[in-house]
């Protein structure tokens, strides 16, 4: 019976881990770092974290929360549901705790924004990537 | 009833908060605006609901079915650097007899982070801020980020809301991140302002009272957070003392500590929280004419939300408030106190579904049974012994935020 369960726990893990996800995460070019964690992650997209090691300002970068793109990045890279990050983020900016990412309409537009906005962090598909951005990888 | 209304500061605040308001839209040219917009931010959220109860009146002549609820609040915040952010917030709150919808200024405060190091930071919070009680408190008006129309009464109290919602004052904040861990602490200090739902609350409205704090309110809370959120388990507590004036008694003190335990998983597409709340009261003075009312009251809810859809999710919530928490029933203090026992607790069940129809649209709704009517107002419901006990609560809401 326990290796049943485990055996399915296993599954799932794998389940999760295998899932594709078409979105990567990316970042302006200053960030030096090319590597973070998912903790670290969490608390930049929560916008608890504002500033990166290197003393730059973060500036967070979402498209919709109904775009398949944000629900695929939040689900896969964060590891929450996009409602949760919504509450999140409700949560700080009604209470005068904090501010609300900014938020692209498209990913053209994700990806210009990436580019030029200093201390960027956000999400691309892996065709849209370019070496004008940093791609970074989640430990 | 507005708690700052008629403060002079009040004033001078909502004055400035309206031209900071209005400045970037009129002078700023539109290529700085567009410059600014990266560190200035504008939200706000306007929400109306509907309330219809089989007997008694909660948020209004509610059983004619009322649409004396409604919310809006436009908050305007600066992110001067890193460390350094300011943000200030005008609350309009139409809640029955107990909010009559005037301008407020909810919060203004500057924050600044002392320290700083990845996740984890230290620093402190000046002005106006909302106090950090329980899970939900310092964002209880805004619909979007409470778990049902009504805030479970259980712990967050309407009728006497404004005794814990703020303070003037200071605040420390410390955040730890260690792996997946997380430990957040907030202590306050700091004025609370009292209105006249407190008074009539911790008074009899026959005596006409008036309370005014003596000293600060003193707390904090202590939060951890495991795995980005998925478990969460909090302490809060705050203490205050009011002075009370009567036209029928010498005056007196109301000693009151308030604490609450909170603690909620999320796995999935499920969420279970569960909160209990503790407040002991002690009168002094007034002639040991209300030593009588001394207790402790005591509360507490389980909640479950399901995720049907990512759009879609369903409630489920009991709640039990008691005014001694030794006296379940409230039999022995409708006794003691001569008016019948379901003034003295409350057992509450809910049932609602939420849609989130596109990123700042949501729509509520919700029914409940209740037995008792310990958290009805006396403004609304003016005489104990016209409460009836058993009594439904159907309720809509509509809320946009942005």
């Amino acid at each position: 019976m326990t290796t049943a369960y485990r055996a399915f726990a296993v599954g799932l893990l794998l389940c999760f881990c295998n899932t594709a996800s078409s979105v990567e995460l990316v970042a302006n070019r200053d960030i030096d770092s090319e590597i973070v964690s998912q903790n670290t992650l969490r608390s930049i997209f929560s916008m608890r974290m504002t500033q990166w090691p290197n003393g730059t300002p973060i500036r967070v970068f979402v498209m919709g929360d109904k775009t398949k793109q944000h629900s695929e990045f939040t689900k896969h890279i964060l590891g929450v549901f996009p409602h949760q990050l919504r509450r999140a983020w409700n949560r700080q900016i009604y209470s005068g705790m904090g501010q609300a990412p900014i938020k692209v309409q498209s990913e053209t537009e994700m990806l210009e924004q990436i580019e030029n906005t200093s201390g960027a962090i956000g999400y691309l598909p892996e065709d849209l990537i370019n070496e004008r951005v940093r791609r970074l990888s989640v430990e | 009833m507005s708690a700052y209304g008629d403060s002079q500061l009040n004033k001078h605040w909502i004055a400035l908060l309206l031209v900071l308001l209005y400045q970037p839209m009129s002078s700023v040219m539109a290529t700085e605006f567009a410059e600014l917009d990266r560190a200035l931010q504008i939200h706000g959220f306007l929400t109306q609901a509907y309330v219809k109860t089989t007997e008694n009146s909660f948020f209004g002549d509610s059983q004619d079915g009322s649409w004396d609820f409604r919310e809006l609040g436009v908050n305007t915040s600066y992110r001067f650097s890193p460390q350094i952010f300011a943000s200030a917030q005008l609350l309009s709150r139409d809640a029955g007899e107990m909010y009559d919808g005037s301008l407020d200024l909810d919060y203004a405060q500057i924050d600044t982070t002392l320290y700083m190091q990845d996740a984890d930071r230290f620093g402190v919070i000046l002005g106006r801020y909302k106090n950090p009680f329980g899970l939900y408190n310092d964002t209880r008006d805004v619909a979007a980020t409470r778990p049902s129309i009504f805030m479970p009464q259980a712990i967050y109290w309407d009728r006497v809301r404004n005794m814990v919602l703020s303070n003037d004052g200071a605040q420390l904040f410390g955040d730890l991140q260690i792996d997946s861990h997380r430990l957040s602490l907030r202590l306050i200090g700091g004025r609370t302002p009292i209105d006249e739902n407190v008074e009539k609350s911790y008074l009899n409205p026959v005596l006409d009272p008036k309370l005014k704090q003596d000293g600060l309110t003193v707390g904090g809370r202590l939060l951890y957070e495991w795995d980005g959120g998925r478990f969460r388990l909090a302490y809060s507590s705050a203490s205050l003392q009011l002075d009370g004036e009567t036209n029928m008694l010498p005056d007196g003190t109301i000693d009151i500590d308030y604490r609450v335990v909170s603690a909620e998983y999320n796995s999935g597409n499920w969420s279970l929280t569960a909160e209990y709340m503790q407040e002991p009261l002690d009168y002094t003075g007034f002639a040991g004419a209300l030593d009588i009312a001394d207790t402790t009251l005591d509360g507490y809810y389980l909640q479950g939300t399901y995720r049907l859809r990512d759009d879609l999710e369903l409630i489920a919530r009991y709640e039990e408030s008691h005014y001694d928490k030794g006296d379940k029933r409230g039999e022995k203090t409708g006794q003691r106190l001569g008016l019948d026992a379901h003034n003295f607790y409350s057992r509450f069940s809910t049932l609602g579904i939420l849609w989130e129809a596109t990123d700042g649209l949501i729509l509520r709704t919700e029914f409940s049974r209740v037995d008792g009517t310990i958290f009805l107002s006396n403004l609304e419901n003016p005489s104990p012994n016209d409460k009836s006990r058993e009594w439904n609560l159907f309720s809509l809401l509509i809320s946009y935020s942005f």
